[in-house]
């Protein structure tokens, strides 16, 4: 005798229609947020970040020797050279960003570097506090970055101009009296030396270690938590928000752009 | 080999020929003048214009101040296991006041110094050894009851030119170190209305310090310097881009102890904190004791003694890094970078566990998630 199979509960981790999923349910504005050039400098940046601390950890430290003739290797001189060209790209991508903090949308021009009145300082206060206690529905609603984060890049972009100059500071040393020499060497006097360059720009290194790991967890986090679409956004340039909610950084009509269940929909129906 | 002594120059002949009654012949002389030419890297057509200035030159005045040193400098520019026309040069020009090289002492040296001085004004070289201490009103070095500034002040204020020869007459040197208990400073400190030209190293090589009173005695001014003073012919390149090792750096084959197969072979010094990438010298080239050998080349680090602050920016010696201070105990950066690194891995983990289980919590009371989901 077979009894009536009650359909069976899905376990949480399995994936469900969006029709079975409420808190997917409402109405959804999509707003452009990034760029085409940003997007572009993020991804070429990661890339060549990955190129630099794998290169850079070599040359700050040879975990190991080729043997036999010296003639036959060039291990340390590629691995430099792949870090200069990795170097020469991202500072490129510096420069985009740099035109872009003047030209970009009010997401991406320079006074969103510096959240500092004093609501955006309270606002990072609280972000903090609700990291620390699990308590996402307390936070404050930003469509772009919150202000915690945006600090965060903020220092991401002062570390990177550190790098830069004390790169090519060191870089310079090989042709005394040449272009990068010239323009750069002042910076090996207002750190006391050489070997002081090489120390910084080998801390901040592990700055870079230090952040990569959080910005990717914090990133899909919030993925997880607003279902937002925030990691697509840095791809597709924009993310979703409920059409209902409120924003401190955001003001605009709020056009619907996406509904569920979409009308004419079964469900939809009085 | 030549005899320093034999035969004093007499003050009115020309340098040519004191050098030809000392027994040095023409050719010996052109070679040495060819050489000065090589090491100062102007071109070949100027060999006879740098060997009619010398020859002709009358014995010029020089003045050797030592002041807070160890002496060193004067050996290793003195001092060498057969003496080159090159020393017989220094030797010659720097008779007139040198606390190492003269017989005399007390009053009567302190008066010659005096009379040289006067009799000299506006001509003579002043080659400075040692650093000048300034704490306490200069106490810490006194000759003759005066203070080494004092000195300087004086010797500086009628010379033509000022070569400051050695760490410590550059930037202080080992006195200078943190914390410099005797306040010691380098003669560009002092002496500031005229050029110094720095001749640095600990202790720096005697061709270089020769090399320098050619191209001064041949052109009439000193050669083309850094922003620290250091002559570009000499100090315009890194140790590491003239290293004879260089080319295991490249191919990534390094020394990690000092009696590795890798030490035997002659492979590169970086993993034992060579600082040959941050000094500039012309070791690899000129060398030491009538170019006998180096450091690099007898197998040890550089430890960047020709640049300013050595003691403080390149220790330690043995390391790649300076130490990070403000821990307790001195701590090698990657340490600390490593654990702050894993330390934010341990966080995220917990963090996201959290996050995970809260998150599930608050999808069930909202009704998202089915109570039992879990039990299926
Ligand atoms: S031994 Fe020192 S100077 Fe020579 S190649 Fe190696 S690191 Fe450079």
């Amino acid at each position: 005798m077979t009894a009536p199979t009650q359909p069976r509960a899905p376990h949480w981790w399995q994936v469900r229609a969006r029709s079975e999923v409420p808190g997917a349910r409402g109405k959804f504005t999509w707003v452009y947020l990034w760029g085409a050039p940003l997007r572009a400098m993020h991804w070429v940046a990661a890339v060549c970040l990955i190129a630099l601390a794998g290169t850079g950890l070599y040359i700050g430290d040879p975990y190991f020797s080729t043997g036999g003739e010296a003639s036959q290797h060039y291990l340390m001189g590629r691995m430099r050279f792949l870090h200069f060209v990795a170097a020469a790209i991202i500072v490129m991508t510096g420069i985009v960003r740099v035109y872009w903090l003047f030209v970009g949308n009010k997401f991406e021009r320079w006074p969103a570097l510096f959240p500092i009145t004093g609501k955006n300082l309270r606002h990072v206060v609280a972000m903090v506090r609700s990291y620390a206690r699990m308590t996402p529905e307390q936070q404050p609603h930003f469509v772009g970055h919150n202000p915690l984060a945006q600090w965060a890049y903020t220092a991401v972009y002062v570390a990177m101009a550190i790098m830069v100059l004390t790169g090519f500071a060191l870089y310079g040393q090989s042709n005394p009296g040449g272009m990068i020499y010239v323009l750069f060497n002042w910076v090996n006097a207002a750190v006391g030396g050489l070997q002081n360059a090489r120390l910084l720009h080998h801390v901040f290194m592990w700055f870079f270690f230090i952040f990569v790991p959080v910005h990717i967890y914090l990133a899909v986090r919030s993925d997880y938590i607003e279902r937002g679409g925030i990691v697509s956004s840095i791809l597709t340039g924009g993310r979703f928000i409920p059409s209902d909610e409120s924003f401190e950084d955001y003001e605009a009509t709020r056009a619907v752009t996406s509904e569920w269940p979409a009308a004419g929909h079964p469900e939809q129906r009085p | 080999m030549y005899r320093p002594s034999a035969v004093p120059w007499s003050p009115g002949a020309p340098l040519g020929q004191h050098l030809e009654e000392r027994g040095v012949s023409r050719r010996d002389f052109l070679t040495f003048c060819t050489e000065m030419c090589a090491v100062l890297g102007v071109a070949q057509t100027m060999i006879p214009r740098v060997a009619q200035a010398l020859q002709d030159i009358r014995r010029p005045s020089v003045i050797w101040l030592q002041l807070q040193e160890c002496t060193g400098c004067v050996e290793s520019v003195l001092r060498t296991a057969e003496p080159t026309i090159g020393d017989l040069v220094l030797d010659v020009v720097s008779l007139d006041y040198n606390h190492t090289l003269m017989a005399g002492a007390g009053h009567a040296v302190e008066q010659a110094l005096q009379d040289a001085m006067n009799a000299n004004k506006g001509k003579y070289v002043l080659v400075v050894t040692g650093s000048v201490p300034l704490s306490e009103g200069g106490i810490y070095t006194m000759i003759g009851g005066r203070t080494a500034e004092t000195i300087l002040r004086e010797a500086a204020a009628g010379a033509a030119a000022v070569v400051a020869v050695g760490a410590c007459a550059h930037f202080g040197s080992v006195q200078s170190a943190r914390p410099n208990p005797t306040g010691a400073v380098g003669v560009r400190d002092i002496v500031k209305d005229k050029p110094v030209l720095v001749v640095a190293g600990c202790p720096p090589i005697g061709d270089v310090v020769t090399a320098s009173l050619v191209h001064y005695l041949t052109f009439g001014r000193l050669p083309e310097a850094d922003s620290e003073g250091r002559p570009l012919f000499a100090y315009g390149k890194r140790i590491h881009d003239q290293c004879p090792r260089r080319a295991h750096f490249d191919a990534g084959q390094y020394v990690e102890v000092f009696d590795d197969e890798a030490a035997r072979k002659g492979w590169c010094l970086y993993q034992v904190g060579c600082k040959g990438p941050a000094t500039f010298s012309p070791c690899p080239i000129f060398q030491w004791n009538t170019r006998t050998s180096w450091p690099i080349g007898a197998g040890h680090p550089c430890i960047g003694c020709t640049e300013r602050n050595f003691w403080d920016t390149m220790s330690p010696f043995y390391g790649r890094l300076p130490g990070v201070s403000g821990f307790g105990i001195e701590q090698k950066v990657d340490a600390i970078g490593a654990g702050l690194a894993a330390g934010a891995l341990a966080g995220i983990a917990v963090h996201a566990t959290a996050t995970v289980y809260h998150q599930i919590k608050r999808r069930k009371a909202t009704g998202e998630l089915p109570e039992e989901a879990s039990h299926g």
